[in-house]
């Protein structure tokens, strides 16, 4: 249940962010979530719709942005994968470094004002 | 009439900014002190407690260890460490899945660190929340027993990506269960390709001094500011 804590931190930023430019609705929120979050993003928009109840966030959709991570494979070169890999997709071969997949930022706020 | 208009508000941050700029407090006080942190992840009953123990027995500067213990309730794991005679402190986390770099802090601002050079957190039993979450610590530490399975590393790999050293433990158990260590490695390196691979059994001992070697290696490493 990690999603809980993610969701308060986005809901905090969302917050200050919708005050600070005066707004009276916020609509939609983009976050960009690497794939070796463990994050299930249902899981993480029915918690955010309970927390935003009541708040300027009430409703707000969110739209997350998967990012891969990508593997390094030594005969094959670079690729991207949905998951991590202890083998190279391709040749199942072991010499793969796997790297990035772990963003986790708020890219933007739809607000009305 | 009042007109409603729609905008999009950049905002390009790290949804945990408030977290890791507490973890970066955390990191300056620590530096200042001159104390070498450690940050112990595992799953529940992995062996972080009987790991401390072990290494608070042979430890030649024990008294200038420092212990935090954080477990959702109870004071078990800080009673345990007690005996040993150092400097313990337990946070109870309640529903929180993992140490929250605020209650680490806190916990330090309430401790007498004036002779601390080692300090050892370890961390709620859980591989998914703590690998989240910096807590400011020279060395990320993740414990891994025999008897979880080999594909843990492919199940968790953000706290294997993130993690300097891997700790596989109870290595005593190895006849009686099925784990493919060669695989855990290869992964694990995959996963960072610095990672720190050590083998040990709380039990037999096997492997524990090596690692301890490696503990005092690395508090050497790190000096209070002249
Ligand atoms: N066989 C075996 N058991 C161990 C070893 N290390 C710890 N244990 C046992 O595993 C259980 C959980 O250990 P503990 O240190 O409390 O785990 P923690 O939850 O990670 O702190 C206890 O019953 C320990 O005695 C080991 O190396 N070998
Ligand atoms: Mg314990
Ligand atoms: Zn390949």
């Amino acid at each position: 249940m990690h999603e809980l804590g993610i969701a308060e931190e986005i809901l905090g930023i969302v917050l200050a962010e919708a005050e600070r430019n005066q707004a009276k609705k916020v609509s939609a929120i983009r976050l960009r979530v690497g794939v070796v979050r463990a994050i299930e993003p249902e899981q993480l928009s029915f918690i955010f719709d309970h927390i935003a109840r009541k708040t300027l966030a009430e409703g707000a959709a969110l739209e997350i942005e998967e990012v891969p991570v990508r593997v390094v494979c030594a005969a094959c070169g670079e690729m991207e994968s949905r998951s991590f890999a202890w083998e190279c997709p391709k040749c199942k071969g072991y010499e793969i470094s796997v790297q990035g997949g772990d963003a986790l930022e708020i890219v933007s706020v739809d607000i009305e004002v | 009439m009042e007109t409603t208009d729609k905008m999009r508000v950049d905002v390009e941050r790290s949804i945990q900014q408030s977290v890791e700029d507490i973890s970066e407090t955390i990191r300056a006080l620590l530096a200042e002190r001159g104390i070498f942190a450690l940050n112990l992840i595992s799953s529940p009953g992995s062996g972080k407690t009987t790991l401390i123990e072990a290494l608070l027995s042979r430890y030649e500067g024990k008294g200038t260890v420092a212990v935090i213990e954080g477990d959702l309730e109870t004071e078990i794991d800080a009673d345990r460490i007690r005996k040993h005679g150092v400097n313990v402190l337990q946070i109870n986390t309640r529903s929180g899945c993992h140490i929250q770099p605020i209650q680490l802090l806190n916990a330090l601002r309430r401790m007498d660190l004036s002779d601390t050079r080692l300090l050892i957190v370890e961390n709620v039993g859980n591989l998914v929340c703590p690998a989240e979450v910096p807590l400011g610590e020279d060395k990320r530490i993740v414990l891994l027993s025999v008897t979880e399975g080999d594909e843990k590393p492919l199940k968790y790999p953000l706290i294997f990506q993130t993690s300097d050293v891997l700790i596989i433990t109870k290595t005593d158990l190895l006849p009686y269960v099925k784990f493919d260590m060669d695989r855990v490695r290869r992964a694990a390196r995959i996963a960072n390709p610095r990672i720190e691979i050590f083998e040990l059994s709380a039990v037999t001992g096997e492997g524990v001094p090596a690692f301890l070697d490696r503990i005092e290696s690395f508090g050497d490493a790190k000096r209070p500011r002249p």
